[in-house]
């Protein structure tokens, strides 16, 4: 990805509107019982498209915003989704992305990863609630939430920072010709 | 050039994750700091506009997961409905032997606010944590409005939860349900008391633990705020608020374990309007 001025002040428009969606309004639906969580699918996407730093750093200051607002102990969402972000960019950066299937079912995957991270922090901060088995329910099913907007988000966010992304050009590129050949 | 880019990424990754832990150390445990404050200050009003515009499409989503909930809610509420009738005969004997015991005792219960000094306060809920362990949400009044940490927060149905951090024009509410949340409470009529805590994962599931295991609760059974204060665990609610109905209460789990399941009245997985409770004398 190039970064220019302009597309730094999309990719943190873009963060920015994914808070405030997911706090505002994917938070509070309940679909069986379960709220979509799009941050992680959202850095998971920031993370394929931009590399690993930029999934890590995305997923940092995601974080960071989402403690500050919801008043939660700073650097819990940060540890766990610049983590997230960053296995998405590794990905992106060992292995070529042949299907499109490939990234929503990154997202499903990291998202399910994010939420047992979000477990392990909280365990190892200490819990002294009951811990209901429905917890795992939910877990997956925003895995599965994530599988479906994962997707949608991915092509959202490509097609506002395709003009940084070194694999696709705006306009598909003649194929080059040989002097002399016909 | 690429091992500098490698050592680079290197530096940046640890920088973030070292910045996360000492963020982490630094802050738990604390209701909330300046910084905190200063943004979620700055955003409320944003969160304010969001709320009101997304509320149609909420509304929709939410009567699609309806509409699937009530095709096999239907069957249920029929049962329920016969051994609602049941419990409604029962009830009323109860009440009259109740208004007795009453006035035997002299025992003023009125309605749980007419007694107290608290004053209702309401609000709407701007936003809501997505992560499952913290179930918080944030309210469009602030310490402007008269709002102070620890007020007591309800909805129509019954106690929602605490107002566990304030800024000017918006607060967080931790719901009966986020893993740090206890309030002292005690079963109708013969008053046994615990400590409500929620059961992490599940909405419609509380734990009232540490109730006395010579005593017997029962299924059916009306637990509400205690309003007792001690040296560890102190309600600073006014007594009587209802939380919930005792759902499970196994013998055995009471004598070995100390505690009873119930349902929140409340809807905590719905809520749109709340009432904070302003004013107590503490």
């Amino acid at each position: 990805m190039i970064f220019t001025p302009k597309i730094v002040a999309r990719i943190v428009a873009i963060a920015l509107l994914g808070v405030m969606l997911q706090l505002s309004f994917f938070s509070r639906v309940d679909l069986f019982q379960v709220s979509p969580d799009i941050l992680p699918a959202l850095v998971v996407v920031l993370g394929l498209l931009g590399g690993s730093m930029t999934g890590a750093v995305a997923g940092f200051w995601i974080g960071l915003l989402v403690d500050c607002l919801l008043v939660e102990a700073l650097g819990a969402s940060s540890l766990v989704l610049l983590g997230t972000g960053y296995l998405a960019g590794l990905f992106r950066e060992r292995f070529e992305i042949h299907s499109s299937l490939v990234p929503a079912l990154l997202c499903m995957g990291l998202t399910l990863f994010a939420e047992l991270g979000y477990a392990a922090v909280q365990l190892l901060l200490g819990v002294d609630s009951h811990v209901s088995l429905l917890l795992i329910r939910d877990m997956l099913l925003k895995s599965v939430y994530a599988f479906f907007l994962g997707w949608a988000i991915y092509m959202v966010v490509r097609r506002i920072l395709r003009p940084a992304l070194v694999e696709e050009p705006d306009s598909p590129r003649p194929a080059p010709s040989v002097l002399g050949a016909r | 050039m690429y091992r500098k880019q490698v050592r680079r990424r290197r530096a940046v990754l640890a920088l973030l994750v070292l910045g996360s832990f000492a963020l982490l150390t630094l802050t738990y445990g604390q209701s909330s700091n300046g910084f905190q404050r200063g943004v979620s200050t700055i955003f409320s009003p944003l969160q304010t506009v969001f709320d009101r515009a997304l509320k149609p499409a909420r509304d929709l989503v939410d009567w699609f997961d309806e509409t699937f909930e009530a095709r096999g809610e239907n069957e249920r509420l029929q049962a329920q409905l016969q051994e609602e009738r049941e419990m409604a005969i029962a009830g009323q004997v109860a009440l009259q032997e109740n208004a007795q015991f009453r006035k035997l005792l002299e025992f003023d219960r009125g309605p749980a606010l007419a007694s107290s000094a608290f004053e209702p306060l309401t609000a709407r809920v701007i936003s809501r944590s997505p992560i499952i362990w913290h179930s918080t949400v944030t309210i469009d009044v602030g310490s402007d409005d008269g709002v102070r940490v620890e007020d007591p927060v309800i909805s129509g149905d019954g106690l929602v939860g605490r107002i566990s951090s304030v800024e000017g024009g918006a607060a967080q509410v931790m719901l009966l349900t986020d893993a740090d949340s206890g309030i002292s409470a005690k079963v109708l009529p013969e008053g046994v008391q615990g400590v409500v805590r929620p059961e992490i994962g599940d909405p419609e599931d509380l734990v009232l633990d540490f109730i006395d295991s010579t005593k017997r609760v029962s299924r059916g059974q009306e637990v509400v705020t205690s309003g007792w204060r001690a040296e560890v665990v102190a309600s600073q609610f006014p007594q009587g608020l209802p939380i919930g109905e005792v759902t499970r209460a196994p013998v055995e789990e009471q004598e070995a374990s100390q505690q009873v399941h119930l349902r929140p009245y409340a809807d905590l997985r719905d809520l749109d309007l709340v009432q904070v409770l302003i004013g107590g004398s503490r």
